[in-house]
């Protein structure tokens, strides 16, 4: 038998209950670092492509060198975690568009069919616009709208312009929605942390 | 005058009633993100944890992941139900005490 409780008690009780609920299902894995590393990665393999030595292998080495220090630092930044329904759509959502990439870009580049680069660039930006476009969906969370907008501009803006001006596109976008949205998923993910409180029994 | 509910004392404890709450909302939680979540010590938690568990309100299983070991937590349908029944009973209390 429990103690009689007065109103207030009652109502700090259903309060608990609701922001608890709300702290388990708000869980997703803290992933923002990935848009920082994925958006360096992409401004280096471009780079590279660009101006370095044995440029074919700019891409497929760069992004299989991101794909591992994804792996490693996902492997570590996961030790602390709960599963949502949320969370594994997520994740799902992004390998998928990883899986995409990874087959895509390099079957066009063996089989000689990915000749112009801002043919490149268009197809790119398209699919990261719709990784970027469902997952702001499903977050409802604008800001990372207002990036897939930005990522599909750019897709339609390639496809009309010469191979250097898509560059200069790309390197925008990935400015844009991979580093400063990384950086400020990044902060929005520490201040959250940094505001949980303590349950007391 | 309406008889008031009793209220569930397994479920009732500050910190049952956070666990159960954040079961609720994840499929399944590791002990040290409900650590994180509720703030409690290794000790207080894993006694509430298993008085939970005791009522049949959650799950528990015990895995290696690349060696180490994880101990996860999951809420039953009896603890599902039991949750329900317990924010109910409050609704309910709360709706006397207004009428008073």
């Amino acid at each position: 038998m429990t103690q009689p409780m007065d109103e207030n008690e009652v109502k700090a009780q259903l309060n608990l209950i609701e922001s608890m609920i709300a702290q388990g299902r708000r869980t997703t894995e803290r992933w923002s670092w990935a848009f920082v590393l994925w958006g360096v990665a992409y401004i280096i393999a471009l780079a590279w492509s660009t101006w370095g030595p044995f440029p074919a292998f700019a891409w497929p080495a760069t992004m299989l060198a991101a794909g591992f220090a994804s792996w490693i630092i996902g492997s570590r930044v996961e030790s602390e975690k709960a599963e949502t329904t949320l969370g594994r759509a997520m994740g799902s959502l992004w390998l998928a568009t990883a899986i995409t990439m990874f087959v895509l870009f390099p079957a066009l580049g063996f089989s000689g069919h990915m000749l112009e680069v801002h043919v490149f660039i268009a197809v790119a930006c398209a699919i990261l616009g719709l990784a970027n476009g469902a997952s702001a969906m499903m977050l409802r969370w604008k800001t990372q709208l207002a990036c897939a907008i930005a990522w599909w501009a750019a897709s339609a803006l390639s496809s009309v312009v010469t191979g250097n001006v898509a560059v200069v596109i790309f390197l925008a976008a990935i400015f844009l929605c991979n580093i400063v949205f990384g950086i400020y998923a990044m902060t929005r993910e520490s201040r959250g942390q940094r505001a949980k409180g303590a349950v007391h029994a | 005058m309406p008889e008031l509910p009793d209220l569930n004392p397994v479920v009732h404890g500050k910190m049952r009633l956070a666990l159960l709450s954040l079961l609720a909302g994840v499929e399944e939680a590791e002990f040290t993100w409900l650590r994180g979540k509720t703030g409690s010590t290794d000790g207080n938690l894993g006694a509430q944890l298993l008085k939970l568990e005791e009522a049949g309100y959650i799950s528990v299983e015990k895995r290696f992941v690349l060696r180490k070991p994880q101990t996860i937590y999951r809420i039953t349908e009896p603890g599902r139900r039991a949750l329900m029944e317990y924010v109910q009973a409050l609704k309910q209390l709360l709706g006397a005490a207004i009428e008073v």
